[in-house]
């Protein structure tokens, strides 16, 4: 009880609750500005945390990485380019639902969601912190071979008009990410001895020019044509859900949510990996209306819980066992050590109410995200108002400084041109720019799984079917695979069925 | 039809290429390593193929059309969206040249003019404070890295971020 109060204490005075506002805004503007990530607005507020006490530091962080979390959704939303890695899922029915005028609607439900997903984590997080930690370091090559997997089936959702195209898209951005370094046995691959190639080629580069300089192109084309105001609201303002909008879209919630905390749990999986499968996970619906790509709001919803239940997912490892859950946890975990805490088991003996702490800033900030939101999405809904022209360019160079600030380098935004102009045949000739994306991002994970398994196996691939937990990831990848040509097989038969009747 | 047909057969000499350059990686020195560093790019290789043959034989039985402006420059809208894919590819260039701060200034009147957008005045503005805004949130509050440009550009450069 001593501890419950004091944890209340140390969140709840004027000081600290100041500090989870600014800390979750200023991650959100962050979160929303390509060029910007959650990972760099934690180091940019570092300095501010030498001086402060241990807790209060953490807590400024932790809200920060919820603001960071649901604020690459706004220019997900609004311009089709994601502010961050973990929004990528975000802008497959968000952009299409903002075009159709509803964007207000569109950032209700993502920052509903986010909201509702930080706040089952960070449950989670505080009811069962060791024993997930303990079971989530289980988790080894074959499952994440698995993982990746399920993530790849969102191509069935993603190419639902031709899934051909959609699997070779894919396989297309599996190609890409076999670019450089091979990571089993250092051979340099399609590097062609340019030293720019040798780290791979980013997929954000890839991802902003693919989807938003694509975009503006195909939109130069149309932009006389087509009355521009009926497709974006004047005056963009966030929509919230009713509850019982919420109550009826139940199961999106909760999906995206357990997806989401289970992948921030897995050691170095993160946010955007769990929006992609949670968003695969949801588009296995095939009767949905309407269709998932063409602005479903369980399409907004999966992804947005998923990648903000991982924030409270990624901070058990973290905390228990000192083994970051996700990239931007690996900086608050450096960030423990600069100001002399060390993550593990013995954190939670040394620093008791840090838990309780952490947790209470984790539901603060989730629901501040409602006010920041608001605040956030009505100084973009000013950019909304330009003139197409003046919008088409200031989303490219916003576009540019994202790839451009990746690593310093020019060849990103080389990278960010060409994929425009792939991006934008993509488009015409309807192959996936997204599926390319998702094998871009899914392959590395998925390659170096299976060859580490097949070498822990000596060269046999045993281990995918010995053992137990792989067995069920495998399951569940391949039956989320099948399962639209099931149905499909299904309803063909019942129609047959009630024909011959 | 044609222009599909072609995408098609481009994307598939990237992928032929593609998996030349797989043969020809060197095998593992680890022998429990059965696929080494080219196997996998083998395997999704030529499952692209092999789906890049399915689509272009839909495409030639299906024989639908697909218009695309940027590649007929007689219409408004082509010459449109190709005039800004060069005057992207020029920005692009000269990012590396003359810095960023010039160089979206200039991109910010010019791809707009480009786009037929005729009012001078308010291309001015919002040009100078565009450009203005991102230095100083990117450049100067968030030290976000911004090209700076060669030689004399880079030295200005480092006065202003």
């Amino acid at each position: 009880m001593d501890i419950i109060i004091q944890s209340l204490v140390a969140v709840y005075n004027p000081m600290t609750f100041l500090l989870v506002c600014v800390g979750m805004l200023f991650g959100m503007i962050c979160g929303a500005l390509p060029g910007l990530s959650t990972s760099m607005a934690i180091i940019l507020l570092l300095p501010f945390t030498y001086s402060m006490d241990p807790i209060m530091a953490i807590i400024l962080m932790v809200s920060c990485y919820v603001g960071g979390s649901c604020g690459g959704s706004i220019s997900s939303i609004l311009l089709k380019t994601p502010g961050t890695p973990e929004a990528v899922a975000t802008t497959f029915d968000g952009y299409p639902m903002a075009q159709k005028g509803k964007a207000g609607e569109a950032l209700g439900l993502a920052v509903t969601a986010s909201s509702f997903g930080t706040i089952f984590s960070a449950f989670v997080m505080l009811l069962a912190s060791p024993m997930l930690a303990q079971a989530a370091l289980s988790f080894q090559s074959a499952e994440y071979f698995g993982l990746g997997l399920i993530g790849l089936s969102c191509i069935t959702s993603l190419g639902a008009k031709n899934q051909t195209k959609a699997v070779v898209s894919v396989m297309i951005g599996l190609m890409i990410g076999t670019i450089g370094i091979d990571s089993i046995n250092g051979v340099e691959r399609f590097a062609f001895e340019q030293p720019s190639l040798l780290n791979g080629i980013n997929y954000i580069s890839v991802m902003i020019g693919a989807f938003a300089v694509a975009e503006v192109y195909k939109n130069i084309e149309e932009y006389r044509h087509v009355d521009t105001s009926l497709r974006s609201e004047h005056k963009v303002k966030i929509k919230l859900l009713k509850f019982s909008e919420m109550a009826k879209m139940w199961s999106s919630f909760i999906r995206g949510s357990v997806i989401g905390t289970i992948i921030g749990i897995i050691p170095a999986a993160g946010g955007s990996i769990a929006s992609l499968i949670a968003y695969g996970s949801e588009a296995q619906n095939e009767n949905a209306n309407p269709k998932f790509g063409e602005g479903n709001p369980r399409g907004i919803i999966a992804p947005e819980c998923s990648h903000n239940a991982a924030v409270g997912g990624s901070m058990v490892p973290t905390l228990t066992l000192g083994i970051p859950g996700s990239p931007v946890a690996a900086v608050i975990m450096a960030a423990f050590l600069i100001i002399g805490l060390t993550p593990g088991p013995m954190l939670l003996r040394e620093q008791p109410i840090m838990l309780n702490a952490i947790f209470l800033a984790l539901i603060t900030a989730a629901l501040l995200l409602f006010v920041g939101g608001r605040f956030v999405t009505s100084q973009f809904g000013h950019i909304l108002k330009l003139p197409y022209p003046l919008l088409g360019s200031l989303i490219i160079t916003l576009g540019l400084v994202g790839a451009y600030s990746l690593k310093n380098s020019f060849y990103d935004v080389l990278i960010m041109f060409v994929f425009g102009l792939v991006g934008y045949f993509f488009d015409k000739f309807k192959y996936s720019n997204a599926a390319v994306i998702l094998g871009l991002i899914l392959g590395e994970i998925i390659e170096n799984s299976l060859r580490k398994q097949i070498i822990i196996g000596d060269g046999s691939g045993m281990g995918f079917v010995t053992r137990p937990v792989s067995v069920l990831v495998l399951t569940v990848a391949v039956l989320t695979f099948l399962w639209p040509m099931m149905s499909k097989k299904i309803k063909k038969n019942k129609l047959a069925r009630q024909v011959s009747q | 039809m044609a222009a599909e047909i072609v995408f098609n057969i481009l994307i598939g000499l990237g992928v032929l290429f593609y998996l030349a350059q797989a043969i020809q990686l060197p095998a593992t020195d680890n022998p429990a390593d059965v696929l080494g560093a080219g196997g996998f790019p083998i395997i999704i290789g030529v499952i692209a193929l092999i789906g890049l043959a399915m689509i272009t034989i839909h495409t030639i039985k299906e024989k639908r059309k697909v218009d695309i402006p940027m590649l007929n420059l007689r219409s408004v809208d082509g010459r449109m969206v190709f005039i800004n894919v060069l005057v992207l590819a020029a920005y692009v260039g000269l990012l590396d040249v003359i810095g960023f701060v010039l160089a979206t200034l200039i991109y910010l009147v010019v791809a707009p003019l480009s786009m037929g957008y005729r009012k001078p005045a308010a291309l001015a503005v919002f040009s100078g404070v565009t450009t203005a805004v991102m230095v100083v949130v990117f450049g100067i509050l968030f030290y976000v890295p911004l090209p700076r440009g060669a030689e004399l550009f880079r030295d200005l450069s480092y006065l202003i971020y």
